[in-house]
């Protein structure tokens, strides 16, 4: 999927340079084996295990949950692009580790040319102005002792940016862009209402002007009718300011309607990528079509017309993950094709079947066209079928 | 006659920072065996609802000022204590969105099951055992001989959710409610649990309360909806009618609020400016005037009643045929919901009279600020 380790030329283009260029270019245009010109960030091989330990005294390492496990991607500049999967796939924890909460086991987090996966000191504060991050819950994430101006401001000071009177400004410039009063700099979080306080967390994030924002589930702790305030305001601060986004959510409907390609990610591994149109309307693993199958459609003639794939049982540990395709156990493909060996004995490899559409599963042709596919949408279901047969009994 | 006839509910709570007014004249009916969602964002008044009907609200905090539930003609807001303990559980089931905190963590599944269904049925313990391990069989646990010895803490989100309906379905209750059953868990996960809850009610004939803030879960699960907002039913339709026809600016607003799977390319959410109202407040006109584009002067001060969409439209409040009604002023037109927003000629807003916020040009006024 990715070349050899191109150190990309460290081009820091002006901010509001990228938005229009990705947006523009879209999906398809650009082909496989992008430069590493277009590309802001490139996670190569990511793993970020989390050790198992037991006894008091005497600490024994005994196994390690496999949060991320092999995980590589690419962003270009100005792009937003999307990670979606469910609970403990390891997409938050992808997120955090190219923000260098957490330091990966193992793997390159290429920023901007630069390996940070091992920065330290100086150098690791200088790349986290540029990458910020953006978190779920706005009631946590907010220290309820700090006025919102001194919120926004703090990345200021740690930074050690401008005089105080320069902060104050850049306060009252910064809360306008995100939607609130210029005044409410004053006030404390409980003082705002939910969405508020996330326009608080996205102006704290936007503090330092960065080139890259990790949106960690922006939107899931907010009430529908705000969840749409703050995803158009996201997508006009992107237009404005140029910013390139990686946007985390277990939302499948939410990220493709931000995200200009999107990466699916089961049991800390990433099973597809495609641009967010495609994986809509062709998705080619057999987990990204029972994924889209399962989210309730807002329309009763769809939710009459199609049928869901249901999973068997849960998703397995990280800490055991299955041998071979972390998703054969519940796969409704390898049941239909006879429960293949190669499904159990051999990991799949992340291949390209078209241009710009990777997906890591040995059998992805017998998706494409197939009954199920066209089930996803509940445009294309035959009258008489009984296609998820194989696949519906949700019991097991 | 119906199964459930809620009249004109109100419930409020009183707290240390005022009253707050969180049901205020809900009306609706339900008929044996038919699905009702109830959808609204939280503070709307839906859990608060049916807290109160099963009599299950906080005290002292949380009184029912006023109405009639009837559940089978009875008025169970009128019965002693002692009776409406028969009758939760074994008449009115309910589930809650997290199962963790539902199920008892230091007892096995089988203490819990036997004693749900020794407390109502004068049966054996043996009998009781074959029975919850027919339900546990029935709602897709594996093995459930094995599975009667486990703890809560040993079973998954989704297969607790599964025990929390075997367990509200033991007593093969007249009405099951079941408060956002599958917002704790993942999509999969949700689709096996409402696949499953679906199933068994159509099957057993049960009457379902499906209380949710995801459209998409209704829009498949149920046959009625009902739309709360600021502790008022806003528009009532069934299910097909509120999705093809939605007459209310609130549901025509959360409806351009989510992304749809299905979009066509590029579809413009249209987000619902401003924030719910303050519930300590003594409603004072439309509550949702504030945040709403349609709105007219007299939506500032004159709170509509539910009526019929159509006037003059005879009045049926249950089943597939009942009748679409909103309580709305100056509804969005046809066209207007789709495009969800007002389409006339000259039209605008009514702004806001002295002393009332204006959600709506708040947010105007900050969307043009330069950057």
């Amino acid at each position: 999927m990715t070349g050899p380790a191109v150190t990309g030329p460290a081009v820091t283009g002006p901010a509001g340079s990228g938005a229009s260029v990705a947006r523009a270019a879209g999906p398809g245009a650009s082909g496989a084996g992008t430069a590493a010109s277009g590309a802001l960030l490139k996670v190569e091989g990511l793993k970020v295990h989390f050790p198992i330990k037991e006894g008091i005294i005497f600490e024994r390492h005994i196994g390690d949950v496999r949060a991320v496990d092999g995980v590589s991607f690419e962003l270009r500049r100005g792009e937003t692009f999307g990670l979606v999967g469910e609970s403990g796939c390891g997409k938050s924890t992808t997120g955090r580790a190219i923000v260098r909460i957490y330091r990966p086991t193992a793997g390159r987090v290429e920023f901007d040319g630069v390996d940070i996966a091992t920065l330290e000191g100086d150098a690791l504060k200088g790349m986290r102005r540029r990458v910020q991050m953006i978190f779920q819950d706005p009631y946590a994430s907010l220290d309820p002792r700090m006025t919102a101006g001194s919120i926004i401001a703090e990345p200021l000071d740690i930074h050690g940016i401008g005089t105080k009177a320069e902060r104050q400004d850049r306060i009252r410039e910064l809360l306008p862009l995100v939607g609130l009063n210029a005044e409410y700099g004053v006030r404390y979080p409980h003082e705002f209402s939910g969405g508020q306080r996330q326009r608080i967390g996205v102006a704290r994030a936007l503090a330092l002007d960065p080139d890259l924002v990790v949106a960690d589930e922006p939107i899931s702790a907010l009430d529908v009718s705000i969840q749409a305030q703050i995803l158009n305001l996201l997508s006009r601060l992107q237009d404005r300011l140029g910013l390139t986004y990686l946007f985390i959510a277990h939302d499948l409907a939410v990220v493709r309607h931000i995200s200009d390609r999107i990466a699916v990610m089961y049991l800390g591994q990433i099973v597809e990528v495609a641009s967010s149109r495609e994986l809509n309307t062709q998705p080619l693993h057999p987990y990204s079509v029972a994924l889209l199958s399962a989210a309730p459609i807002p329309d009763p003639g769809v939710e009459k017309r199609r049928r869901r794939i249901i999973l068997h049982g849960d998703v397995p540990s990280p800490a055991a993950p299955p041998s071979g395709c972390r998703f054969h156990t519940r796969c409704w493909l390898r049941e239909r094709l006879g429960n293949p060996e190669r499904c159990s004995a051999e990991e799949p490899a992340l291949r390209e079947l078209s241009s710009g559409h990777t997906v890591a599963c040995h059998f992805a042709e017998d998706v494409a066209g197939s009954v199920e596919q066209g089930l996803v949408t509940g445009r294309n279901v035959p009258v008489a079928a009984g296609p998820a047969g194989g696949a519906s009994p949700a019991a097991e | 006659m119906a199964l459930l006839d809620v009249r004109d509910l109100v419930v409020r709570f009183r707290t240390a920072d005022g009253t707050i007014h969180a049901v205020n004249g809900v009306t609706f009916e339900l008929e044996v065996g038919e699905t009702l969602g109830l959808v609204g964002e939280s503070g709307c008044g839906k859990s608060v609802t049916n807290l109160a009907l099963m009599r299950l609200l906080p005290r002292p905090a949380g009184r029912i000022e006023g109405g009639q539930v009837l559940f089978d003609e009875v008025d169970l807001l009128a019965l002693p204590e002692s009776e409406i303990r028969d009758i939760r559980g074994r008449d009115i089931a309910m589930i809650f969105q997290d199962p963790m905190t539902s199920l008892n963590p230091v007892l096995t599944i089988e203490e819990q099951l036997v004693e749900t269904i020794r407390a109502h049925r004068r049966v054996s313990r043996q009998d009781a055992r074959d029975r919850a391990i027919q339900l546990l069989e029935m709602v897709g646990i594996p093995k459930p001989e094995g599975r009667l010895k486990a703890f809560p803490h040993q079973f998954s989100g989704g297969m607790r959710q599964r025990v929390m309906i075997a367990m509200a379905l033991a007593l093969e209750p007249k009405l099951l409610i079941a408060d956002e059953p599958t917002t704790a868990l993942d999509v999969t996960i949700q689709a096996q649990v409402l696949e499953l809850l679906g199933r068994l009610t159509t099957e057993g004939g049960t009457a379902l309360i499906l209380i949710t803030h995801d459209l998409g879960v209704v829009a498949g699960m149920t046959q009625r909806i009902n739309v709360m907002y600021a502790g008022y039913i806003v528009e009532t339709a069934p299910t097909v009618d509120l999705f093809a026809q939605p007459s209310h600016p609130y549901t025509v607003g959360l409806l351009h609020s989510i992304p749809k799977v299905t979009e066509a390319e590029d579809e413009e959410l249209i987000p619902i400016e401003g924030r719910p109202p303050d519930m300590r407040q003594t409603p004072t006109g439309c509550p949702f005037a504030s945040r709403c584009a349609w709105r007219l002067e007299q939506c500032w001060t004159d709170n509509p009643t539910l009526a019929p969409l159509v006037a003059g439209t005879r009045l049926v409040t249950t089943g597939p045929e009942a009748t679409h009604r909103i309580a709305c002023h100056n509804p969005p037109t046809h066209e207007e919901a789709l495009a969800g927003r007002p389409r006339r000629a000259g039209f605008s807003p009514a702004p806001a009279p002295a002393g009332r916020i204006d959600e709506l040009a708040a947010a105007a006024a900050m969307i043009e600020v330069p950057a």
